[in-house]
């Protein structure tokens, strides 16, 4: 085994790849030496390391100004080896814990040893996605830890800035098309030295952010987090002794990898599983948008997944679209950060969990794809946009197998994209301000195999979801409450329905010049998807404002307001109660400034069903309807359960009606449905004219470009002949 | 090790059993004899006698039959070879105009049906919804799962099936 302490950290990382080639075990480690010897030691010291990281991260949020850290924990520390793999990690926005691990290995393998040198006390801080981030406002900061003058591994925590200083205000910058107008980028650099914050740096950060103070201020809190994880693995090695820490944490980190292997081949079954989902989005003449690509696109994402004999997991993005002039693409951090977070809250809900579990695993994202671009200029702001519908996917595919194994309370139909409102301009208190609006981290869930789903209650990049005080949310933004309430039927529907989005509705307050900007929209296409027969929820809602409202003339009157838009899908609330230029908006928000007395309304996703809606229960339904997570009319229409009034006027399930309705619906369904060999039949003429939408044309032929595979199955399929392809555009 | 009655299992299965129970057990280590117990309550649940293989949906089987191993609903229609999409012998209904897509979609906003059409699989027996795909128009129908039925009997479970005519 190489010397730890001797060679040059890059030799030390070529050999541990090596041996990891040679062996299949991680670093060679092909027995569990320290854990036979005294499992309760090597076990308590795990605990403690992960303690460590728990610890480091609760002091920093106390540390932070921003409210997405501080109110929803947009934050997560961990612990690594020489090498920059994860040995343990806090709870939070757990996809950067293997996104770290990229820029540290990024670091090592260009040189940084010898310049610009790794040193105690040193600060490294990046947010450049192809080095090792998911989007320029997860800014991550690690420090090495030295033990008697050798780098015993490092310590890292990234918190996600709520301003970044792009094109527009945020962090999610929707408008970014390339690299340059994402915002401030850090990449790989030495940002401290003897455990302080470099001035320089922290000018550079006054001088080209909106709000500063939250991003300075989160480099003072990850620090903080950093030197005390540090202090605390010296103090355990000081306990242990240097030769046992260094075998101690290759052996987590392999352990980390037979458990991730022995709990899918406790939990799933093997062989190959299929899905897909969609996103579609709009910008077509929108104010800012440079004509440099499609301004609308429809992007497929299918996944094939292959749980092998061994448990190891493979998924393949083959097929999915090109990276394009648009925000949303991803880089290889992003996608192996996302399949991280997947699966620490998937599988590995035990805690013992490190990049051993990602070990266990393969991923294919073709070169040129928006898993995967050949070109480093993309922009990365909004990957979430579709890391998180393919993500959903993984889950529901994860969740067949567990539902094919017994264990059916851990099927999940899985996480949405919850699309974020960000802003910036004046504030109330007369300065200049930016921010994102954290309350999207509390979206709907999908259901679960034996349950409904969470209501505004998850998202899938931090299960510990959380949306955030009004009170505080109030204190950064010229704009106050005048409504958050649940969406009604905004979870898919099934026999257990998707959990539940809400809408807040704000009036604008105490500022002449307000920008409101959304991002992460598919609203022409369902972005997620239901499971064993359940709908997927709706797509994204339009975005709903009035300018100049007469608002404060009818609250000084004392009359009613409205707080929400409604449930009419024609004609909303708003446009009953107040005066003032109706606006409505499909996708990202991106539109002149808003001043004092406008309203603004906007809406997160609910989460798809599971099961067949007819077998909805009857008895909960009613106490949905009489709560407002499903209308009257939906359980009817929807879910064929009718309704009555009990002596007070609440709904009360009538449960032979319910019968009734039920056997006539099933009766409609057969009478409505065809054999699919007859429809396949009808449709294969309709592929063959190619009678499709452009944006449904141009993505068959991006696929097809990119992807024999998927021009092989599409052809065979529908029976095509081998010289069928799409038509280039006009 | 954890372990449960066939009874709490079933009531698992039924999304029946009360929340601090159910709980409790997605906390806990899992139990290793739960494939076992899952297949016996699942098989009293169906009236015919073949026995169950595997579950590949919520109402759907695999199961071992005179016609071979077959995937099969629950009221006994046969989908033909396991092995085969069994989508392409179901019925399917799809939502692809605005008025269809807001029979589902009562009061939000709707997906453009030029964009994407909303497939739905039934029984062509007990016209029970099996799948919905949310897919663009002219997308080939997914094969949701083919699992390597042996190699989980022989590999994972360490009992193997027996041969098949």
């Amino acid at each position: 085994m190489l010397d730890r302490t001797a060679n040059p950290l890059r030799e030390r990382l070529l050999e541990s790849e090596r041996l990891m080639e040679e062996t299949g075990c991680y670093d060679g480690i092909t027995e569990l030496t320290l854990r036979r010897q005294d499992p309760l030691k090597f076990e308590t010291l795990h605990t403690k390391l992960r303690a460590y990281c728990v610890s480091a991260r609760e002091m920093a949020r106390r540390i932070s100004a921003s409210p997405g850290v501080r109110e929803v924990g947009e934050m997560v520390v961990a612990i690594y080896t020489p090498e920059g793999d994860a040995i343990a990690l806090s709870n939070g926005i757990m996809v950067h814990v293997h996104t770290m691990s990229r820029f540290i290995k990024w670091m090592i393998k260009n040189g940084y040893e010898e310049n610009p040198c790794i040193r105690d006390g040193d600060i490294f801080a990046n947010n450049d996605a192809f080095i090792g981030t998911v989007q320029v406002p997860d800014v991550m900061d690690v420090v090495p830890i030295f033990y008697e003058g050798t780098l015993v591994g490092w310590a890292g925590a990234v918190c996600h800035e709520l301003e970044a200083g792009g094109i527009t205000p945020g962090g999610d910058v929707c408008l970014a098309q390339e690299r340059f107008t994402e915002g401030l980028f850090v990449c790989a650099e030495k940002v401290g030295e003897n455990d302080e914050i470099r001035r320089d740096y922290v000018i550079r950060c006054e001088r080209n952010l909106r709000m500063p103070i939250y991003w300075v201020l989160d480099e003072k809190a990850k620090v903080a987090a950093c030197i005390d994880m540090r202090e605390s693995v010296k103090q355990l090695i000081s306990e242990v002794g240097l030769e046992y820490w260094q075998r101690l944490a290759k052996e987590f980190i392999e352990e980390g990898r037979r458990a991730q292997l022995a709990r899918t081949r406790q939990l799933t079954v093997p062989g190959i599983y299929r899905g897909h989902t969609f996103y579609g989005h709009v910008t077509e003449g929108k104010p800012g948008f440079q004509p440099l690509g499609p301004p609308n696109w429809l992007y497929n994402i299918p996944i094939e997944m292959e749980i092998k004999s061994d448990g190891k997991i493979r998924m393949d993005f083959d097929g999915t679209q090109p990276w394009g002039y648009h925000s949303m693409n991803c880089t290889p951090a992003g996608m192996d950060g996302g399949m991280f977070v997947t699966l620490t809250q998937h599988m590995n809900f035990e805690g013992l969990v490190n990049d051993g579990a990602w070990m266990a695993t393969e991923i294919n994202i073709p070169h040129g794809t928006w898993t995967n671009p050949d070109n480093e200029m993309a922009a990365t702001a909004t990957s979430w946009a579709l890391l998180l519908p393919a993500y959903g996917v993984f889950q529901r595919l994860l969740s067949r197998g567990f539902i094919a194994r017994g264990f059916v309370e851990e099927a999940f139909v899985g996480q949405v994209n919850s699309p974020m409102i960000e802003m910036g301009g004046t504030s109330q208190y007369g300065t200049q301000f930016g921010m994102a609006h954290f309350e999207c981290a509390a979206a709907g869930s999908g259901a679960l195999a034996i349950k409904d789903g969470l209501d505004t209650a998850y998202v899938g990049w931090n299960p510990e979801s959380d949306m955030g005080n009004i009170e505080i949310w109030e204190q950064n933004m010229p704009m106050v409450y005048i409504g958050r309430s649940i969406v009604p039927n905004s979870g898919g529907a099934g026999k257990y329905r998707g959990g539940c989005a809400f809408a807040s509705t704000w009036l604008i307050n105490k500022t002449e010049h307000l920008r409101l900007v959304t991002s992460e929209h598919s609203s022409r296409v369902f972005d997620n998807g239901g499971l064993c027969g359940g709908y997927p929820a709706p797509t994204c809602e339009k975005h709903h404002a009035v300018r100049g409202s007469d608002i404060f003339e009818k609250a000084a009157k004392g009359e009613a307001l409205a707080h929400t838009p409604g449930t009419d899908p024609l004609v909303s609330d708003f446009e009953r109660r107040y005066k003032g230029e109706q606006v409505f908006e499909e996708g990202p928000y991106i539109t002149k400034p808003h001043k004092s007395g406008d309203i603004f309304s906007h809406a997160y996703n609910g989460g798809g069903g599971f099961g067949d809606v007819l077998e909805r229960d009857p008895v909960k339904t009613a106490w949905d309807v009489e709560n407002g997570f499903l209308t009257r009319e939906a359980a009817e229409q929807v879910f064929g359960i009718i309704l009555k009034d009990d002596a007070e006027g609440y709904p009360l399930a009538d449960i032979d009606a319910t019968v009734a309705r039920r056997a006539e619906m099933r009766k409609a369904r057969l009478a409505r449905a065809i054999p699919v060999s007859e429809w396949i039949a009808r449709e294969a003429t309709r592929v063959k004219k190619q009678d499709f939408a452009l944006e449904v044309t141009r993505m068959y032929r991006s696929a097809m470009q990119l992807s024999p595979r998927f021009t092989r199955e599409f052809k065979d399929f529908w029976g095509l002949d081998a010289d069928y392809a799409f038509a280039g555009e006009k | 090790m954890s372990a449960y009655s066939k009874e709490t299992i079933r009531e698992l299965v039924d999304g029946t059993l009360p929340w601090p129970q159910t709980r409790r057990i997605m906390s806990a280590y899992k139990d290793d004899d739960r494939f076992a117990k899952y297949i016996s309550v699942l098989q009293d649940r169906v009236a015919w006698e073949d026995p169950i293989l595997l579950p590949v949906g919520d109402r759907l089987f695999i199961c071992d039959s005179a016609e071979g191993r077959v995937t099969r609903c629950e009221c006994g229609h046969s989908f033909g070879d396991y092995r085969k999409n069994w989508k392409l012998n179901a019925v399917i209904s799809v939502r692809n105009t605005q008025e269809s897509l807001r029979e589902i979609y009562p009061n939000s906003d709707l997906p453009d049906p030029e964009w994407m059409e909303i497939r739905e699989f039934f029984c062509p027996q007990c016209a029970h919804l099996h799948e919905v795909e949310a897919a663009a128009p002219g997308y080939p129908i997914v094969h949701d799962f083919q699992p390597d039925l042996e190699g989980f009997y022989r590999d994972w479970l360490g009992t193997p099936l027996k041969e098949t005519a």
